[in-house]
């Protein structure tokens, strides 16, 4: 193979693609964070320009276009859109990365992305977080997320110095709380059928291993109870999708190597739960060198989405067991527009007895959280996030569903500032609830 | 912050703040580096603004223009920037003043049919939002997704619907306008009929922000029609395809849009996106009828007659609008055959189209460049798309040259330098070509009066 495909892209490997920009301007009519600013400067054709600048030698990389770099979601909602099919989420991706030798991350955006980087870490997360949850995992949570603002300032304003990190660090624990509650335990059910003879890995992503295990309980009662063998392999390390997308992308590589080196040759499906889990094996093959590239490159063949995967089988649905509720669904990104997987959640829950199913106006746009941009640029995310809780309360569900651990940061961000407790569910909670419930 | 092209100084950007607050002035230089372009390519040249204001109200809007004019500083109004004749860009330095903030819908009245909406509504916006309660907006830019009020009235532009419903300068109905000067004007008022004095509307509209910077509008509604259908008529020639448009408006059929897309533009639609069109023919028609659902049918079954007649190889009779949507989204194709695309407009009388799209397509090859021609065939207003890299010295030059021809053509079959576009900055070098010397003096008077100082976007539609 030659030298020049193995390398990772960099920003000058895309600079026809940036030029080719002809800036007819449409990404402004799909572009989250442009309706929230109404800037030039935050929608795909402002950073294009500065791009070409950059490439042309016009201007140079400093804080003020990494700032504007940071003003991406990276939702991918543009490409759909640009007539000309340039990715503005790869190559500000690329562009970060470059961006990042003459400009430090911030404290804690690199902050996060180091613990997601070590599995020792994520286990001491894990530890303050069971602390964190006998303690505060109850009623006084409820008042954290109404009060939070107010209460919780006033007592850290003690600590004048740091205060604002440790406002946003609070408010990222407070989010996590809706995040902490446990809708599903596992429970060993009665398969329905023959034990199927595909080899199956389940990649279950850090927020199921570390924050909050329901959804994972869930795809194992699922894939159980219909007779799929699920096989986890123990060295799993965090997708890496905070680090490509931060342009990172040592960290990333890092990671996209230990998690191709834990799948066996032989495996029949990668099955993941989280929309930006699947969508990162899809990235894997242009992360990784010699050998591992031809694996990553079949691997990202062969995984498949939990939703996708149901959909596609005839799976369990037991009769006379009912779950009356009105839900709504909300598509994240990286499953949609990385994955092309919308329709099959929908499938599912439809196929549920006793299920109204409302769509909201405009599912598919993004939650607002991407990642570590809920962190960074918490008041743009909140307004996004806002806006998307307003499209949920609207159609008047009494659950929203989705498809993705990021999404659900985005979603109870939002609902939490609209004073909603509205339970946020993955599709195949719901599905483990019924079989839970069928064999009471 | 020294190097600035106008007027401007630290003193008057501190006064933009006060009357706007920090976060609505931009100075940094990658910040102004966002505003010196619109949708237009111009290649490498930088016209860079020295500051970038976002107002949120008409009254910050006065007190701008005013401190604008006292200092002879330039001001550009901008919204979504779709412009394809520059004129966004602020050639002479000085104020960009970006009005997506002012993006509200105020009132839409079903009583009297009219809405009133701020420059930054965008079209797209409104005609949903009017369709909700049953009405109308016709105008149909093909960026509507994006471009705004604000900026159809600057360029009075169309779209596909003006055969039948004619463009924005047929629906707005009253204005208010900030002068240079910093004076509010208001314009006619919120009724269909009007004869009060001078039509200072009219003169407004399509003035491209050289006499006032629009900040409230009132615009005509219309019922929404019950049934829309459309059809695609694939020609082997253009001359059968033009024979048929003659035929279905001799017929006196009224179609909402009738398009023509030359083979090119089909060839290049299918090797980016597949939608089915078949890249042997020479010519297609896309058609849309609309009313009452029984007039749709006998409509659309007058125009397949009149197309098997001219001998239309094969029709397609789509079910609904989606169809026809996917077509034109499908379109933006030709940005994907090189780097830069220039979206040309041209109009000639409507018996002179397949004329025009002969000789359009002989000066594009006389001088080796990729050219795809569509046109609004219903008014006579033609546009190619010509597909180059501008960095390439000798394809922008014989670009220059072909667009010069290309107009000359235009004007000698008894048509205009535009359609819809309008002049900008691209085409003022040829307005004596289209204008009469006392039409442009007179214009040139207008524009004195109304800006002394020429601050408001100055070199645009004059040649300077």
């Amino acid at each position: 193979m030659n030298e020049e495909k193995t390398k990772i892209k960099s920003l000058k490997d895309y600079a026809e693609d940036v030029y080719k920009c002809t800036k007819c301007g449409l990404c402004q009519s799909v572009c989250p964070i442009y309706k929230s600013t109404g800037l030039e400067t935050t929608v795909s054709r402002g950073k294009f320009t500065l791009l070409n600048g950059i490439i042309n030698g016009k201007l140079k990389f400093n804080k003020k276009i990494a700032k504007n770099l940071e003003l991406c979601l990276g939702c991918k909602a543009c490409y759909d859109f640009c007539p000309s099919g340039i990715s503005a989420e790869e190559i500000i991706a690329a562009a970060r990365n470059e961006s990042l030798k003459t400009n430090k991350m911030g404290f804690i955006k690199g902050f996060i992305l180091d613990n997601f980087r070590s599995n020792f870490r994520l286990s001491l997360l894990k530890i303050f977080l069971d602390i964190y949850k006998f303690f505060f995992l109850s009623r006084h949570c409820e008042e954290l997320a109404t009060k939070q603002s107010k209460n919780v300032s006033w007592f850290f304003g003690l600590l004048r110095f740091a205060r604002n990190d440790i406002n946003i660090l609070l408010n990222t624990m407070t989010l996590f709380n809706s995040q902490l509650r446990e809708h599903i335990k596992y429970r060993k059910l009665k398969p329905v059928k023959p034990q199927s003879e595909l080899n199956i890995v389940y990649f279950p992503g850090c927020i199921n291993n570390y924050v909050n295990p329901s959804v994972k309980n869930a795809v194992l009662i699922v894939l159980e109870k219909n007779c799929f063998r699920v096989n986890i392999p123990k060295n799993f390390t965090c997708c890496g999708i905070a680090a490509r997308s931060s342009g990172d992308f040592k960290g990333f590589s890092e990671l996209a190597e230990n998690n191709i080196n834990q799948i066996p040759d032989d495996v029949d499906y990668i099955i993941t739960d989280c929309a930006s889990c699947g969508s990162v094996w899809e990235f894997y093959p242009d992360f990784v060198q010699g050998k591992l590239k031809e694996k990553a490159k079949l691997l990202a063949k062969k995984t498949i989405n939990i939703n996708k995967f149901l959909a596609e089988r005839e799976i369990y649905f037991p009769e006379n067991i009912e779950i009356n509720k009105k839900i709504t669904y909300h598509d994240p990104c990286h499953l949609k527009r990385f994955q092309n997987v919308f329709e099959e959640p929908r499938k599912i829950l439809k196929q549920i007895q006793g299920i109204e199913f409302e769509e909201m106006k405009d599912a598919d746009v993004c939650c607002g959280a991407a990642g570590t941009f809920c962190v960074s640029q918490p008041q743009i995310s909140k307004a996004i996030s806002s806006e998307k809780a307003q499209n949920i309360l609207d159609t008047g569900a009494d659950i929203v569903c989705t498809s993705c651990a990021g999404c659900k940061i985005g979603l109870s961000q939002g609902l939490i500032e609209k004073n909603s407790t509205i339970p946020i569910y993955h599709p195949v909670e719901l599905l483990a609830e019924l079989y839970l419930k069928d064999e009471k | 912050m020294s190097e600035f092209s106008s007027n401007i100084n630290d003193k008057i950007i501190n006064s933009f703040k006060s009357i706007l607050g920090n976060q609505n002035v931009l100075t940094d230089y990658e910040d102004r580096y966002c505003y010196a372009y619109d949708a237009t390519a111009i290649g490498e040249t930088l016209y860079l603004p020295d500051a970038v204001v976002l107002p949120e109200n008409k009254e910050q809007i006065c007190q701008i223009v005013k401190i604008a004019n006292k200092n002879n500083i330039p001001i550009v109004p901008r919204a979504a920037g779709t412009n394809l004749v520059g004129g966004c860009i602020p050639l002479k330095g000085g104020i960009v003043m970006h009005l997506s903030k002012m993006n509200k819908i105020l009132n839409i009245d079903r009583n009297n049919l009219i809405c009133i909406v701020q420059p930054g509504v965008v079209v797209g916006n409104l005609q949903q939002e009017v369709s909700d309660l049953g009405l109308f907006y016709p105008p149909d830019p093909a960026s509507l997704k994006v471009s705004t009020i604000g900026g159809s009235i600057a360029q009075s532009s169309g779209g596909p619907r003006g055969f039948k419903y004619g463009t924005t300068k047929d629906y707005v109905l009253g204005l208010e306008v900030v002068l240079a000067d910093g004076t509010l004007l208001k314009t006619g008022g919120t009724t269909v009929k009007n004869v009060t004095g001078y039509n200072l509307t009219q003169l407004f509209v399509g003035s491209e922000g050289t006499l006032g910077i629009v900040v409230e509008t009132t615009l005509k509604l219309i019922s929404k029609p019950e049934e829309q259908q459309v059809m695609l008529a694939y020609f082997e020639s253009i001359n059968q395809a033009a024979e048929a448009i003659t035929g279905i408006i001799s017929a006196k059929i009224t179609p909402a849009t009738l398009d023509i897309m030359d083979k090119n533009t089909m060839v290049t639609i299918e090797n980016f996106h597949h939608v089915g069109l078949p890249t042997n023919m020479e010519a297609v028609l896309v058609l849309e009828v609309d009313g009452f659902k029984e007039s749709v049918a006998v409509q659309t079954q007058q125009i397949i007659d009149i197309c098997n007649k001219f001998g239309a190889k094969n029709i397609r009779v789509s079910q609904n609008q989606q169809e026809a949507d996917e077509l034109w989204f499908a379109f933006g194709a030709v940005a994907r055959l090189r780097p830069n695309v220039l979206t040309e407009d041209a109009v000639v009388p409507r018996d002179k189209i397949p004329e025009f799209i002969t000789k359009t397509r002989e000066i594009f090859d006389r001088y080796n460049l990729t050219v795809c021609i569509m046109g609004h065939a219903g008014d006579g207003n033609i546009h190619p798309n010509v597909s180059l890299d501008l960095r390439n010295k000798e394809e922008s030059e014989n670009f220059e040259k072909a667009a010069e021809e290309l107009f000359d053509t235009a004007i000698e079959l008894g048509g205009s330098l535009s359609g819809e576009h309008g002049i900008g900055m691209l085409k003022s070098g040829f307005m004596r070509k289209a204008l009469d010397e006392n039409s442009i003096k007179y214009m040139k008077e207008i524009k004195k009066l109304f800006d002394p100082k020429n601050i408001l976007n100055p070199g645009k539609i004059f040649h300077e």
